[in-house]
């Protein structure tokens, strides 16, 4: 009897935490529509490489990345309380649960941190945000399927020796202007 | 009943407790630079295969690292709120001074809290006060490690204050060697 009571307990707990947490996932649904927001999906094949030429540890480093998602903020005259609100939201998402942060460097004025889900062997999903209040904010996921730190150093070197498609980043550059 | 309750307790205890320290504050402040590098990036880094002989080293060194903060600002306000927080926590922390250096102005201390043997160090406390020519610093390193290996990270890292640090890792072969 005890023990059901205390499973319900936790189990409640825990579906609790679930149902209340904003997700990414949400914020970026919810804002990629409005104004003063781009949002993006980069597929793997962004990355153009000859696969025959990769070793194998480079190849599975290149499966293990499904795809990569932007969600850029552009700041301008009228928009700063904007800024405030969302780039605190945005925060506030990444202070949750799920989110485990890796680090983060800041001055107040601009700022920028990694965060992952996952276990530290299987990791979902590499979460960057960067703020700056003269130019706006931009959160990236980078979603994939068993992560791990050896992967994202092959990974580096597969991107080295790669041609990068700039054709699927071809909304960023309006704001780059 | 009394068990739950208990054990209840325990989880939003250390749920609210956890990761959270006197500095948190002065992060996302304006005018001071923070830099914060959480275990999991270190687990991240030290899960990592390498070569050769030096970084590995570097590696060692990481793996017992649990937290790295750091907040440096030139604004004079800012540098006197954190010299009051770090010498209000350092009476409660129980930490003893390894060295002070003045040098041109500007001193830097730097506080160790031991582990089991006197060259563990679990907890560094390093203060760069600048007194309005330079930059004052703040640097919390908590983890279980060795000074002397700490010259390994300095040398890897550009931090700020970086290089007091590596006069405390060369000059001082323990806690009660340079007292």
């Amino acid at each position: 009897m005890r023990l059901a009571f205390f499973t319900t307990v936790l189990l409640s707990l825990l579906l609790m935490s679930c149902s209340n947490e904003p997700s990414l996932q949400k914020y970026f649904v919810e804002n990629s529509g409005k104004k003063d927001f781009v949002m993006l999906d980069v597929s793997t094949s962004i990355i153009n490489v000859d696969k025959a030429k990769l070793t194998p540890e480079q190849q599975t480093a290149l499966e293990s990345f499904k795809k990569m998602n932007i969600l850029v903020f552009k700041t301008n005259d009228k928009n700063a309380a904007d800024y405030q609100s969302e780039s605190q939201k945005v925060g506030e998402i990444l202070k949750g649960q799920e989110y485990q942060e890796l680090m983060k460097i800041g001055s107040g004025k601009d700022g920028a941190s990694v965060s992952f889900v996952g276990e530290e062997d299987d990791i979902d999903e590499f979460v960057f945000f960067a703020k700056n209040r003269e130019n706006g904010f931009a959160v990236v996921r980078i979603l994939g399927d068993d992560m791990n730190p050896n992967n994202i150093m092959n990974m580096i070197s597969v991107l080295q020796s790669a041609n990068v498609d700039m054709e699927q980043l071809k909304p960023l550059q309006g704001l780059l202007k | 009943m009394k068990k739950i309750f208990l054990s209840l307790l325990f989880l939003v205890v250390t749920h609210v407790t956890f990761g959270q320290s006197v500095f948190d504050k002065f992060e996302d402040q304006e005018k001071i630079r923070t830099v914060i590098v959480n275990k999991k990036m270190f687990t991240l880094l030290s899960k990592m295969k390498v070569e050769d002989k030096e970084t590995q080293q570097y590696v060692n060194l990481i793996k017992k690292l649990d937290n790295l903060k750091v907040f440096a600002t030139q604004s004079d306000t800012k540098a006197a709120e954190m010299k009051a927080t770090a010498d209000k926590y350092l009476k409660t922390a129980g930490m003893e001074e390894l060295m002070r250096i003045t040098d041109k102005g500007k001193s830097v201390k730097i506080y160790v809290k031991s582990g089991a043997t006197d060259s563990q160090i679990k907890e560094l406390l390093m203060f760069v006060d600048g007194s309005g020519n330079e930059e004052t610093v703040l640097m919390s390193l908590t983890g279980n490690f060795d000074l002397d290996e700490l010259s390994v990270l300095t040398e890897k890292m550009k931090l700020p204050g970086g290089d007091d640090l590596k006069k405390a890792s060369k000059g001082g072969k323990g806690p009660k060697g340079s007292k």
